[in-house]
């Protein structure tokens, strides 16, 4: 039997006064060579993830934070919170704020209140399961396939347009990815088209674990739909609630590749979010004293975010 | 019918359309022959031009290399976080193992932080050790990102199970690598199942490591191919370009409605 341990044990045998045998029936004087050797098989088990961990993420998560305190200069000097100060300078990041910003509401508002309302609208017939399956089927495509698709209904030929000239709208057609803060907000849009899927599942998931028993009783005293639905369902629904919001607020905090296909972040650094600019100011303008500051403000931020939602989890699961 | 009923029918018919018109619009346009494309999208199919479209985004947009780069990418990366993320769960759950909250949060902290954090650095070094545009350089970083989220559901699927087997099995003298491989494994396989899927599709439709880390066409993973031919979309054509997109999207649809049972299990243990 070969143990990943078998290697790391041979130190152990030779410097010990009494080699540990196979087993777990040893006499107790090699109770503390037992102990040990436990701990090295555990290092083993947990020490390919671990380096994985450290060396690809949490290395390069330090080196950021510490090159976002060194200015882009030739000379790379120390400069404190330079970087940083760019934010209330630069014209291009305080526009990214408020993308950030609209992104937040928009990605947290949009998903939640037309992912409760289906799943809360629909049941078992034949009719909401299909409704249901048109909703969560674009969940199943990429950001970057999402950008595709809604890049064919926004350009100035797209079907948004058509379909407006169709209805003698002419004067609302335009170029939608053009100007701000309207291509913001139709990026939040397909966004919303691709994320609301998710957030169908999970109220869907919430909803039956909801004991009928108590919606029955509910009735039985003579409550309402809406009263049930308000004082019935959505406190139970608390839980997956504030899930549905805290992976929403991360989500729409990271989402890079619907941007990126649609505009780059463009027309002149118009449409970009925190996410966005922490690549452009590093690959493009090369800028990554800039870049790293931004992403470790981004860091901050997504933390601050996940929070919302893992101090309950980890409450429950004791961690 | 109640006037509750029709209300909700109605509003759930809005929505539904609404939903269906830009995946309706994908379908339909990419099956629209491209040599007869109008200019202005079609809303009804005529001609059935799909593989057609298909063929040239895979042959003149290099599709076809980057599909089985990523194909390469997903599975490999997914398998080896899985098998990684186990043995670390199985390790901080099942072994008596000190500091177990200290662990818990060194494998668990990077699935918190924004990939925008990482780029640069990774940039850097995988340009110093010519990991840069390798395919076992990308393998590496999607396996890392991998494996906190994996770790995480393997470890809260871990305390579910029950201790007396693995007891019984170490009091006669078991090892603890084969409690793991004949007691730990054939029990977590449902979730080792869901983490795969769900770590597939993230490689796969993954855009910012594959424009970071590689340039030559035949390493670029399948996102960063669909964003450069997204890029030529005047020259190529809508119709080449959602044939495309629909392409790229396959794998994970048909993942998606086949495991569906297992995607909705991992994001009920995910919370």
């Amino acid at each position: 039997m070969s143990t990943p341990t078998t290697d790391r044990r041979a130190p152990a045998v030779g410097a010990g006064p009494s080699a540990p045998t196979d087993g777990a029936r040893r006499p107790p004087a090699t109770h503390a060579w037992r102990g040990r050797r436990e701990r090295l098989t555990a290092g083993a088990f947990m020490a390919p993830s671990v380096v994985l961990v450290a060396l690809f993420l949490l290395a390069p998560f330090v080196w950021t934070v510490h090159r976002s305190f060194f200015s882009d200069t030739r000379t790379t000097p120390f400069s404190w919170f330079d970087n940083y100060a760019l934010f209330a300078s630069d014209p291009a990041l305080s526009r990214s704020v408020q993308n950030t910003l609209m992104w937040v509401v928009g990605t947290v508002v949009l998903p939640f209140v037309l992912g409760l309302a289906i799943a809360c609208m629909t049941d078992a017939g034949r009719f909401s399961r299909l409704a249901r399956l048109c909703v969560v089927l674009p969940y199943a495509l990429s950001g970057s396939a999402v950008a595709v698709v809604w890049n064919f209904m926004l350009t100035a030929d797209g079907a948004v347009n058509q379909v407006l000239t169709g209805l003698n709208l002419d004067s609302l057609a335009h170029g939608w990815l053009l100007t701000w803060p309207g291509n913001t907000v139709v990026m939040i849009l397909a966004n919303a088209w691709q994320a609301t899927g998710v957030a169908v599942i999970l109220f869907l998931v919430g909803l039956q674990s909801i004991p009928p028993e108590t919606l029955e009783a509910g009735a039985l005293d003579g409550a309402g739909s809406w009263q049930r639905f308000r004082h019935i369902v959505l406190p139970q629904l608390r839980p997956v609630s504030i899930i549905v919001i805290g992976m929403s607020l991360v989500n729409g905090l990271k989402s890079f590749d619907l941007i990126w296909v649609l505009t780059q972040g463009g027309p002149g650094r118009a449409t970009e979010t925190l996410a966005v600019s922490m690549y452009n100011e590093t690959f493009l303008e090369l800028r990554p004293g800039a870049g790293a500051a931004i992403a470790v403000v981004l860091t901050v931020i997504v933390l601050a975010a996940s929070w919302l939602y893992l101090r309950r989890q980890l409450d429950v699961k004791g961690v | 019918m109640t006037l509750g009923r029709v209300l909700r029918n109605g509003t759930l018919t809005v929505l539904a359309v609404l939903w269906l018109v830009p995946t309706w619009l994908l379908v339909v346009n990419a099956l629209v022959p491209a040599g007869s494309y109008s200019g202005s999208p079609h809303w009804l199919p005529r001609d059935f031009g799909l593989f057609d479209n298909m063929s040239q985004a895979w042959d003149r947009a290099r599709l076809g290399p980057a599909f089985g780069n990523s194909l390469l990418y997903a599975v490999v990366s997914a398998l080896a976080a899985v098998a990684v993320a186990t043995l670390a769960a199985f390790a901080t759950i099942v072994m008596p193992v000190k500091r177990q909250v200290l662990w818990f949060w060194v494998i668990y902290s990077g699935t918190l932080l924004p990939l925008q954090v990482f780029i640069r650095p990774l940039f850097l070094s995988y340009a110093e050790t010519s990991l840069y545009d390798t395919q076992i350089g990308l393998v590496l970083i999607y396996t890392a990102i991998a494996v906190p989220f994996a770790f995480f559901v393997m470890r809260n699927y871990a305390l579910t199970l029950p201790r007396e087997v693995v007891e019984a099995a170490r009091m006669d003298g078991a090892s603890w690598w084969r409690v793991f491989w004949n007691i730990h494994v054939p029990l977590s396989r449902s979730a080792m199942i869901a983490v795969f899927v769900f770590q597939f599709v993230a490689v796969w439709n993954d855009l910012m490591f594959g424009i970071t880390l590689t340039t030559s066409r035949n390493i670029r993973p399948v996102m960063a191919a669909l964003a450069d031919l997204q890029g030529n979309y005047s020259n190529v054509g809508p119709p080449i370009v959602l044939a495309g997109a629909l392409l790229v999207s396959l794998p994970t649809l048909v993942l998606f409605f086949s495991a569906q049972r297992f995607f909705i299990s991992s994001l009920k243990m995910h919370h």
